[in-house]
């Protein structure tokens, strides 16, 4: 039975809060024991660091002059990283720095301080496996915990989880495929790539494929993605789509601008007419 | 001395006081600032509906709408009868799932009374599935827009809810039973027996005067001093600052109140609650009661509203970023949060956030002591001082955005 340590450094406490939401949790934990986790029952903070443990879940941003239970921080985490035999960055706080990084330049994550290599990427980056999000879906959370040695992507994602865009398996797909934008918020039809700002067709991330709390997803509620599992987490203008020669200036994960262009002329000059009405009439 | 709590959404280093075994004065910091109010200005005024709810992976939800309630107020926008009735279902299932942590994984862990994990649990991923089934996902939605609600939900989303309502009503009464102070059964029994047994029911008794700032469908903005109502206004609000700590004090009109679960059950003149304070008055006994009895309440409020949704109402109304002020209270798990926004150039030139927990741990001084200075002074053992501390449901990460 692995033991886990979760260690918060700069945080808002909602990756604790998100793996709590995971339903099969009594199961999971006949498999893990937390000695130390903010929320459920565990020893305190003192008597777990004299504790052995296998993996070390951090969440949180980590920065030098910061302290937690009256210790310096960085200290701790160099510690208790040293002696895990694995380790989860949990949410992009842990993964990349993340949205506390704009108020101070210093904050990092494990192994990365946004798109680049943390002063610890070379001594960890053998045993780290980031679950970023903001906050990190809970059975991502259990999936790192459980799977050892998943395929990684270039940021250390597993790639069963962040292989997928967030724009797979959303509703509004149809409307992508055409090229029919939402003509506001609050309505089920529409795409929201091209006016609200939705960042799921280049957000790496399983969002419409494992839901959340096992129902929705934000762009299923008419919420832009926000691309909160990316380095470049949190961008600004979020609720509005940044568009050149009003095109959206940023292309789908992987498609080269001709091609998108391409299909759009021809989506754009066929009216659907299904597509175009609301999907109940009153 | 000075003792770090923890498990209390953050920490906080708390400073005892002894004199002759007494504790004579109580000192809270909160180290961790983590500068919400400086990302947020200068960008467009709408990311507020993405940042402030990173404000705290607990009650973000409500950080969330008060957000949205801000920049409403600044644009002058106004929303749907429908938009209201979802905003505080999800608002509300908000508390539900905080209160239910709190009086388990906090009150229950700290007494040692041992519980049935599973169906708390169950219960928690219920209230938190509520709130996705609107605003998407939970903790972090955005789904409270200037306008309105970003959801155009269907039946299909209403019957899902009420389903998980009465889930959630099955398993609370399953674990809590009747709120009958005459005959406590289950787990409020436990609770009453434990709390007696230590000798801790009349602890934690404090200034005993209360204060709600918001007005929703639940409670008014009013103050209930000395026995006597008024009405409040945000304008009498003052915020003070305290060396060392980057929380602030606040008081209203020069007066420290206690806001919250036990500030908003105390307005609603609910016999179960009343009989309490009559015999407890402002003690952990009654806060912790308090606290769970309106997870109860909320749920039945829940269920009422899910019957009063017209789905022919629009979700959103359009609202346009213009210049202007937004200074409003909403009711969070922990009581009356307060955001201040100014927009110019359709910027976030300002923005600030008072929150609830500044309300009941503020430094005070030995004429004019806090909430928790009071509850606590006088008391000679550090771990009931600790206990009645946490019957506060402290929000650390709230306090230092």
């Amino acid at each position: 039975m692995d033991r886990v340590f979760w260690l918060q450094g700069i945080t808002c406490n909602g990756n604790s809060h998100s793996f709590v939401n995971l339903s099969t949790l009594p199961a999971l934990l006949k498999n893990i024991e937390f000695i130390y986790h903010p929320l459920l029952e565990s020893l305190s903070f003192s008597k777990a660091l004299e504790q052995n443990f296998d993996i070390l879940i951090v969440e949180g941003g980590i920065k030098r002059d910061w302290q937690r239970g009256g210790v310096e921080f960085e200290k701790l985490f160099l510690e208790l990283a040293s002696k895990a035999k694995r380790i989860i960055a949990v949410g992009s706080c842990a993964v990349y720095g993340g949205i506390f990084k704009e108020y101070d330049k210093e904050i990092c994550g494990v192994l990365f301080a946004k798109e680049e290599k943390s002063h610890y990427f070379e001594k960890f980056k053998d045993k780290t496996i980031n679950i970023p999000g903001c906050p990190a879906h809970p059975e991502w959370i259990a999936y790192a915990l459980i799977y050892q040695k998943p395929h990684l992507d270039d940021y250390f994602r597993p790639k069963e989880l962040f292989a997928y865009t967030v724009h797979a398996g959303c509703t509004r797909n149809e409307y992508f495929e055409w090229k029919v934008d939402a003509k506001s918020f609050g309505l089920k039809e529409g795409c929201l790539f091209y006016e609200q700002g939705c960042q799921a067709p280049y957000t790496h991330g399983s969002c419409n494929k494992i839901l959340w709390n096992e129902v929705a997803s934000k762009t299923r509620v008419g919420t832009p993605c926000f691309g909160c599992t990316e380095p470049d987490f949190i961008q600004r203008d979020l609720f509005q789509t940044k568009t050149f020669m009003s095109i959206p200036a940023k292309m789908p994960l992987g498609v080269p601008k001709r091609a998108y262009l391409t299909l759009t002329g021809v989506a754009k000059s066929f009216r659907i007419e299904r597509l175009s009405k609301r999907l109940i009439d009153d | 001395m000075i003792e770090i709590l923890e498990k209390i959404e953050g920490e906080a280093e708390v400073e005892y006081s002894f004199v002759s075994g007494e504790i004579k004065d109580v000192v809270v910091r909160f180290p961790h600032y983590r500068g919400i109010e400086e990302i947020l200005q200068g960008r467009a005024a709408l990311d507020a509906l993405v940042i402030a709810p990173r404000v705290c992976g607990i009650c973000g939800h409500a950080h969330l709408q008060a957000a949205a309630m801000a920049l409403e107020r600044a644009f002058g926008c106004k929303i749907s009868k429908k938009a209201k009735i979802i905003r505080e279902i999800t608002r509300f299932a908000e508390i539900i799932q905080n209160h239910i942590k709190w009086f388990y994984l906090v009150i229950f862990a700290q007494l040692h009374i041992p519980y049935d994990f599973r169906k708390v649990h169950q219960a928690i991923v219920l209230a938190n599935r509520l709130i996705a089934l609107f605003a998407g996902q939970s903790p972090h939605s955005s789904y409270a827009i200037a306008g309105g609600v970003t959801c155009d939900i269907t039946h299909v989303e209403l019957l899902q809810a009420k389903a998980i309502v009465q889930e959630i009503e099955e398993i609370l009464f399953d674990l809590l039973g009747e709120f009958d102070e005459k005959q406590l059964s289950k787990d409020l029994a436990k609770l009453f027996e434990a709390l007696k047994s230590k000798n801790l029911l009349q602890i934690g008794k404090s200034l005993d005067r209360f204060i709600t700032l918001s007005e929703d469908s639940v409670v008014k903005n009013v103050k209930i001093l000395h026995g006597k109502r008024r009405k409040t206004s945000l304008r009498f609000v003052q915020e003070r600052a305290f060396e060392g700590s980057y929380a602030k004090g606040v008081l209203y009109r020069g007066k420290f109140y206690e806001t919250g679960p036990l500030a908003r059950m105390m307005q609603m003149d609910l016999p179960f609650i009343k009989r309490l304070h009559r015999r407890y008055k402002d003690s952990i006994t009654t806060r912790i009661f308090a606290r769970i009895y309106e997870a109860k309440l909320l749920l039945q409020i829940i269920a009422e509203h899910l019957d009063q949704i017209d789905l022919n109402e629009p979700s959103y109304i359009p609202c346009k970023v213009v210049d202007g002020m937004g200074y409003v209270s909403i009711e969070a798990a922990r009581g009356s949060l307060i955001h201040k926004v100014a927009i110019k150039n359709s910027k976030i030139a300002n923005y600030s956030i008072i929150t609830p927990t500044q309300w009941n741990l503020s430094n005070g001084t030995k004429e004019n002591p806090s909430l928790l200075q009071k509850a606590i002074i006088g008391l000679r053992d550090r771990e009931k001082a600790n206990l009645v501390f946490r019957s506060f449901d402290i929000c650390s990460v709230c306090t230092t955005h």
